[in-house]
């Protein structure tokens, strides 16, 4: 056992875990937020997408003890309250979502690709989701919902027209 | 065109702001006070005869609450959708790689995972077949009692020599489809609890809770009103979560220890124990006389059922209830063959067989026109059912047929919308 921090959705946590667990594993059993899913349990499917230091990565492949002191983001941490962040609001829009599962991962990836470049071309929003299966929707209007919150926040922000 | 009320209007899922938020609840993201994991031991063999298995090891382990074999059963050892052909846990023999042998219900999943590992089971390996051919060979071991042949399905209209005489050209091949996995991104997943009255209840990400409750209830010995299903969310089914898969397995651990018990299946079972779509080899011959009228069509299809039925009957017969496409074809033979066979268990999947057909149908639509030097969407227009054909059951539809229209505004549209490269 060992005792960790970790800042997550801006929570600080201090914890006393093994560092070799799975961080999915001490997000969902230890701090209950399973809105991270596990998938595959090998870094393929996505499903277990958060941000660690702004950047993506699948917390199935990712140790606690790698992790002391960083920040994570999961899908918990993107709504203000009942207010919906600007994707979530655009995967509803576009109808991005059907069962689900592949949804808090592909959301967070979305997150990483806006926050490095707020006006994505096509190509730069499917590279960026190449790392999150789905297996309902199908990815056009994942893409779709990415494009139309990338517009809808570069409005908000007054940076670029969005396309 | 009239006005719907729902149809052509946007429409918001009702479930699609938690699912947003990541606040919908899938089976695994219960959590139950003193929940124990359960996992299962799978047989390293597609066909062999059990001699002994020794649990004494396992049993040993801290942390272990459960390991249980067929004789801990309390109830019936089979299930099954349509026919009780599959044991819960394989009792004289298993039939494919990855049966289940042993249950184990453990503090955490990592000693669930090790309880496993030090169970011991005795094999004697039997020839196993994986293809139809071998299955169906006159040496080959019946897989089950009855034998390799589950089902053989007749269709019969009008008379195909008869058809095949009035053609000028005929077309012949044989087609093969692959077996394919649904590959859902949540794997199957099951939350098993007895109440404090005795009452069990299924938390489970599945398709059907009533035909669960069916299957589980005998297996665990309760009646049926004791035993409660509840499908939560799931993450993607397409078929694949039609059979039981995790709920007995979950059940029969949550009633022998008394506590709840979450059973996942790992990727790796999800591949090899969870049902597939059923590989097909379809013969098929198509006769149509030279102006493209279809006359005649004869098939045989062998499907490769896996070791357990599922509902995989009924979907070899669908395949050839359809392998006339959707054309009017005076004269019709289809024979349909479900083959028992030691590959992995083959179920619904989006089609339901109708797929497997499509490809031989409409790859021998496009030969005919080819031959024909027709175009691919002329002869399909000219052999489209419409109100007042007959099927190939001989059904004849009195009210509409969409499809006709369908590639009418299909032409339509390409006319207006050419494909990015051009068609060849």
């Amino acid at each position: 056992m060992k005792k960790l921090k970790l800042i997550v959705n801006d929570v600080v946590y201090e914890l006393e875990t093994r560092p070799e667990r799975r961080l999915l594993d001490v997000l969902r059993d230890e701090l209950h937020l399973t809105g991270t899913k596990e998938g595959c349990s090998e870094g393929e499917c996505g499903a277990c997408t958060v941000l660690i230091d702004g950047k993506p990565a699948d917390s199935c492949l990712v140790l606690v003890g790698q992790v002391d002191g960083c920040h994570i983001t999961t899908i918990e941490g993107l709504s203000d309250g009942n207010e919906l962040h600007t994707l979530q609001q655009a995967f509803i829009k576009a109808g991005a979502v059907q069962c689900g599962y592949c949804t808090p991962g592909m959301i967070l990836s979305a997150k990483a690709v806006l926050d490095q470049n707020p006006n994505p071309s096509e190509e730069e929003i499917r590279k960026g989701l190449s790392g999150n299966l789905c297996r309902c929707t199908g990815y056009q209007k994942i893409v779709d919902a990415v494009r139309l919150a990338a517009g809808e926040l570069s409005a908000k922000t007054g940076k670029g027209g969005g396309n | 065109m009239s006005e719907f009320s729902i149809v052509g209007k946007r429409a918001e899922r009702k479930d699609v702001r938690s699912k947003v938020l990541g606040k919908a609840l899938y089976a695994g993201d219960l959590y139950r006070p003193g929940m124990l994991h359960g996992k299962a031991l799978r047989s390293e063999y597609p066909h062999a005869r059990i001699i002994s298995i020794d649990t004494s090891r396992a049993e040993k382990l801290p942390g272990v609450h459960a390991v249980m074999t067929h004789k801990d059963i309390p109830g019936i050892n089979r299930f099954g959708l349509a026919i009780l052909d599959q044991p819960v846990l394989a009792d004289d023999k298993v039939r494919r790689m990855g049966d289940a042998v042993a249950l184990v219900a453990a503090e955490t999943v990592e000693i669930a995972e090790e309880a496993i590992r030090l169970i011991k089971v005795e094999y004697e390996e039997l020839p196993a077949y994986f293809t139809v051919e071998a299955a169906l060979a006159e040496d080959a071991l019946p897989i089950h009692e009855g034998g390799n042949l589950l089902q053989h399905t007749k269709l019969r209209k009008g008379n195909v020599e008869e058809g095949f005489a009035q053609s000028d050209i005929i077309v012949e091949n044989v087609y093969q489809t692959q077996r394919v996995d649904h590959a859902y991104i949540e794997p199957e997943t099951s939350v098993a609890e007895l109440d404090h009255e005795g009452n069990l209840t299924v938390w489970s990400s599945t398709q059907y809770p009533f035909r669960d409750r069916r299957q589980i209830a005998p297996v665990v010995n309760m009646p049926s009103n004791k035993v409660r299903v509840i499908q939560m969310t799931t993450g993607g089914a397409f078929g694949g979560k039609d059979d039981i898969t995790t709920e007995i397995q979950a059940a029969l651990l949550a009633v022998k220890t008394g506590r709840p018990v979450k059973v996942v299946w790992s990727r790796q079972e999800s591949m090899v124990c969870s049902t597939k779509r059923h590989p097909m080899k379809i013969f098929i011959k198509t006769g149509a006389t030279r102006d493209g009228m279809l006359m005649a069509m004869e098939g045989k299809i062998y499907s490769d059922k896996g070791a357990y039925c599922s509902i995989g009957h009924f979907i070899t017969k669908k395949a050839g209830l359809h392998l006339s496409g959707p054309y009017h074809i005076p004269h019709i033979k289809v024979d349909t063959y479900a083959v028992y066979t030691n590959n992995t268990i083959c179920g619904p999947y989006r089609g339901f067989g109708i797929l497997q057909a499509s490809f031989a149908h409409e790859s021998q639509m496009d030969l005919l026109a080819e031959k024909l030097g027709m175009s691919p969407l002329e002869i399909r227009l000219k052999n489209a059912l419409k109100v007042g054909l007959s099927n190939a059951t001989g059904q004849v539809f009195e009210h509409s047929v969409g499809f006709y229209e369908t590639l009418k505004r299909a032409e339509e549209y390409m006319k207006t919308h050419p494909l990015e490269g051009g068609v060849e």
